[in-house]
């Protein structure tokens, strides 16, 4: 490892992505403690907007609803899509490759035809509209997105070493429990992480199949943008930065003990 | 019957019937897909082949029109740069995103925390963000201000609402799709490998192209189909940042499902961009498999 | 196109027994009425069922033989579930409702009337109280997915200004309770356009290139370019499009964005300073900035009216005309409009706003038209956005 140092201007340049990514949301958190209300330019520094979600339940409660549809149907479709990766790389069976490309549809159709179709299944089908329409949708548009990514690293991932643990007896559960999953695992973690930001930042979708009282977070936003929006969705913006990166922070902290999220290196 | 015989027969089966232990894993997601998916876009299919309805929605009947009003130029166009569009924003993603996927993949401390703050601005509401980057853009906007405190300039560039807006906020938006799979294929690359390349005076470029590259060539390709495909299909960016002034494949379809309350014709012009995408993905599977094939013998 | 005028004397004429049925009806659907909507006036007069009205493709609600006693929606019920714009309400408008009658309040919010219209129609709904824009009005009220009011249960109706009364895309006020109402004119900065602009004509000036935008939505704008060269801003007629076209695309070159979002705050800090806008928006961008103005084009804009409606099928009618009613009150109507920025369809509120929005007067309710339903034009229409997009 030691003798394969990265390169200085390949660092400086992967810093300057990384400031890229960053700097908007250095002007949104900046932005947070304006005492403007339209954000446009710097009128003083003010905590109202924080104080201000006290009254803003349906941005709290948006908020709710975001988490549980963020979460729920990013365990459903990372466990789908995991699945789905393993037989398509693991297993000869008819049609494959056309199965392989029929995942790609979901990528590819425009959200509102998602919507609004989903939406027509929903109303035949008299099911009704609300939180649990939403994960629905979440998972249909997002199991792909899991299968493409983890489907990336199990190709041409090396097979040896579950070759080693089935010779030195393991049966294959054990072997994909022990070997094959932690070998997996950058690439569950990275589909999952994609499904989730797709899930939490979802609009489009979610405004057909949304019921009465299960607007999302985005809802809340996004039906904002015509008028003005209120810097407390900054103020909620940066709780939400602040509290995940703590916790991930946490996590890596901890995880670093046991190195299950790296494969062997 | 212990759980141990249970699981060995269980085991056993699955031996004689490979076939059916590749649908058992595929099953779920595939039914789910089917009824979730595949049904509601089939009816939309139908839809696309039926005579508009006056006030949204559609009439009975059959025809092709929607289809046929789809070749004139004017949407033949707009496709054709929408196109382009995609095709530059999926490279310019692969040019900044290999670099940061690799040097992730590489650091050893830090490499989950840097992978999270990748995603990380992206748990932010999209609106909230790129009117954080309309900000920095506008004529009297952060970045025009500075320069021409500095001096570097006289007159505030034009940035806001123009094509490079645009494709600054596709990038931003779709660098994750393209870092995550990438990082995801080079993570499990075997240093070893690139030692023994160094070990026998493979140059550090050379150790690139030759080893690292077509090692992680399943990620590029992944990220580069997860960019350019949804990227298609994008039409709030250049609502937002290019101030509406180039129309996308994206924004016509829109368009049809709400002012124009063309159903049909916005289902048409879906599919004819869906088959395209198939194809190429098709050729491309094909293309890879016979690649694969090649390379076991 | 017929005025208003004429559909008030029409209605009158037949309300008060002076025209006999059948002329009433082959007039009204002269000027345009839909048939549905006739069927529904028809009743709501009370008037017996005639041939004439029989063959209505659409259905209209049954006709109850004689004068029908309005119907019962039984007892209150303890929710409501309301579907409206964002930032369209007064904070406490909902609390303070909730407050008084015990019924429990569950508020969403949409983004477009077109995104509502699509929801409808597809038959989702479970709102009991949307509300669109006039011109939707009518073709939910065409398809026969909304619900007619019950006035009984709306004792303050008679609050409602005469200017809102029987407007044409609602005859007879059979659906809809006005909500607010607003022009859609253009604001801009008193400073930097000197002198004063007095229409349309300002976007087509190359001086202030890149500082104008014009709203992201093709009825304002082509409706816009429309009532420039004097025609009707629901204009189906190819010669009037096509010199909209031509227009637009040469105002399009000056034009920094097409833009509904951010407008505001551009105009605060002066990146823009001409923006085509609604009135209510342009008062709460001049609170920030009183250099911001707003002008009403000489040649004609677009006059709006948002109302309540109640979605067919809705769980919880009886609680929402409670609801109808309690807006109409004027001091809770005079709140919501005072946080609104835009004008009050009740009587009796117009005066006590903190910021008077006054009604338009005779000269320029002249100049003022009511965006209609494009009905069989949307196609040409969208056709020539999508070209004006390319261009």
């Amino acid at each position: 490892m030691h003798s394969l140092k990265l390169p200085r201007w390949l660092v400086a340049f992967v810093a300057l992505v990384y400031a890229f990514l960053h700097i908007p949301l250095l002007v949104l958190v900046v932005f947070s403690f304006n005492a403007s209300k339209y954000g446009v330019e710097w009128t003083g520094f003010t905590t109202h907007w924080y104080a201000r979600l006290w009254e803003r339940q349906d941005i709290i409660d948006g908020l709710k609803a975001s988490v549980v549809v963020g979460v729920s149907s990013t365990l459903i479709s990372t466990l789908l899509g995991t699945l789905m990766a393993l037989a398509i790389a693991r297993h000869e069976f008819r049609g494959r490759r056309l199965m392989e490309a029929f995942l790609y549809i979901p990528i590819v159709t425009p959200e509102i035809v998602v919507g609004i179709s989903l939406l027509i299944l929903f109303v035949l089908l008299n099911f009704p509209l609300g939180l649990v329409s939403i994960v629905i949708a979440h998972v249909a548009f997002n199991i792909s997105f899991v299968v493409v990514v983890v489907l990336a690293r199990l190709q041409g991932m090396d097979r040896n070493l579950e070759e080693a643990a089935m010779i030195l007896g393991a049966d294959e559960f054990t072997t994909f429990r022990r070997i094959t999953v932690p070998l997996l695992w950058p690439g569950i973690l990275s589909g999952a992480m994609l499904a989730f930001t797709m899930s939490f930042d979802d609009y489009v979708i979610t405004s057909f199949v949304t019921g009465t009282g299960s607007s999302t977070l985005p809802i809340v936003v996004y039906t904002m943008v015509r008028k003005n929006i209120e810097p407390s969705i900054n103020a909620i913006s940066t709780i939400i930065l602040i509290i995940t990166t703590i916790l991930i922070f946490a996590a890596d902290r901890l995880g670093r003990d046991k190195p299950l999220v790296h494969s062997a290196d | 019957m212990n759980p141990f015989a249970l699981r060995q027969r269980a085991l056993a089966w699955f031996h004689r019937h490979k076939e059916t232990q590749a649908w058992a894993l595929l099953a779920p997601g595939f039914g789910w897909l089917v009824l979730f998916f595949l049904v509601p876009i089939v009816i939309m299919f139908a839809y696309s082949v039926m005579p508009r309805g006056e006030y949204g929605g559609v009439e009975r009947g059959f025809t092709l029109e929607h289809y046929a009003r789809f070749m004139d130029p004017l949407y033949i166009k707009i496709l054709w740069r929408t196109l382009e569009d995609s095709t530059i924003c999926t490279v310019a993603c692969l040019l900044t995103g290999y670099p940061v996927a690799y040097v992730i993949a590489r650091a050893t401390k830090w490499r989950n925390f840097l992978m999270f703050l990748v995603i990380l601005p992206f748990w932010t509401s999209f609106l909230v963000r790129t009117f954080a980057m309309i900000f920095l853009l506008r004529d009297t906007g952060l970045i025009n201000t500075m320069l021409l405190k500095l001096g570097v300039i006289t007159e505030p560039i034009l940035m806001l609402y123009t094509p490079f807006a645009v494709m600054l906020g596709l990038v931003y938006g779709f660098l994750p799709f393209m870092i995550l799979p990438i990082y995801a294929s080079l993570e499990k690359l075997d240093l070893s490998l690139l030692e023994a390349a160094e070990v026998l005076g493979a140059k550090p470029m050379a150790r690139f192209f030759r080893v690292t590259l077509p090692l992680s060539m399943p990620g590029v390709v992944a990220g580069s189909l997860l960019v350019f495909i949804p990227a298609l299909g994008s039409f709030l960016t250049s609502d937002l940042l290019g101030g509406a002034k180039e129309i996308m494949i994206g924004n016509l379809v829109q368009n049809q499902f709400t002012t124009a309350r063309n159903w049909p014709f916005g289902s048409a012009a879906s599919f004819i961009v869906m088959a395209l995408v198939l194809v190429a993905v098709m050729i491309y599977l094909r293309v890879r498999d016979r690649d694969t094939e090649l390379g076991a013998h | 196109m017929p005025t208003k005028k004429e559909t008030d004397d029409l209605f009158k004429n037949f309300v008060e027994g002076r025209m006999p049925r059948r002329d009433f009806i082959r007039t009204a659907l002269a000027m345009g009425a839909s048939i549905s909507a006739l069927g529904v006036v028809l009743e709501a007069c009370g008037g017996a069922p005639e041939e004439a009205a029989k063959p209505a493709p659409t259905p209209a609600p049954g006709p109850a033989p004689g004068p029908a006693p309005e119907p019962d929606l039984g007892p209150m019920e303890t929710e409501l579930n309301i579907y409206n714009w964002s930032d369209y309400i007064a904070e406490d408008t909902v609390a303070n409702f909730t407050k008084e009658t015990g019924i429990k309040v569950k508020y969403d919010t949409y983004e477009s009337n077109e995104e509502l219209l699509a929801k409808l129609q597809v038959g989702a709904s479970g709102y009991d109280i949307v509300v669109p824009t006039g011109y939707i009005v009518s073709v939910l009220m065409a398809q026969n997915l909304l619900e007619p009011l019950v006035k009984k249960y709306l004792t303050n109706w008679k609050n409602v200004a005469p200017l809102f009364i029987n407007p044409e895309f609602d005859p007879g006020n059979t659906f809809g309770v006005p909500w607010q109402w607003g022009t859609t004119g253009f604001a801009y900065r008193s400073d930097k356009i000197v002198p004063a602009p007095d229409g349309w004509g300002v976007f087509l000036d190359a001086k202030y290139k890149h500082k104008m935008t014009m709203l992201n939505d093709e009825r304002d704008v082509i409706g816009a370019w429309l009532k420039y060269r004097g025609k009707s801003l629901s204009s189906g007629d190819a010669a009037d499009l096509a010199q909209a076209k031509i227009d637009a695309i040469a105002a399009k070159a000056n034009l920094k964005a097409f833009i509904s979002a951010e407008v505001k705050g551009q105009l605060v800090s002066g990146d823009v300073w001409a923006a085509q806008l609604w009135n209510g928006d342009t008062a709460q961008a001049t609170k920030e900035e009183a250099k911001i103005a707003y002008c009403l084009p000489k040649e004609g804009a677009a006059f709006w009216t948002d109302s309540l409606v109640i979605p067919k099928g809705a769980p919880h009618k009886r609680a929402a005309h409670a609801f109808m009613d309690y807006i109409l009150r004027p001091d809770v109507a005079t709140t919501i409009s005072d946080f609104t920025g835009y004008g009050t369809p009740n009587a009796e509120a117009v005066s006590k706003l903190a910021v008077p929005v006054p009604y338009p007067t005779e000269e320029e309710l002249k100049r003022l038209e009511i965006q209609k339903d494009l009905g069989k034009a949307a196609q040409a229409w969208d056709q020539l956005w999508t070209e004006i997009g390319a261009a």
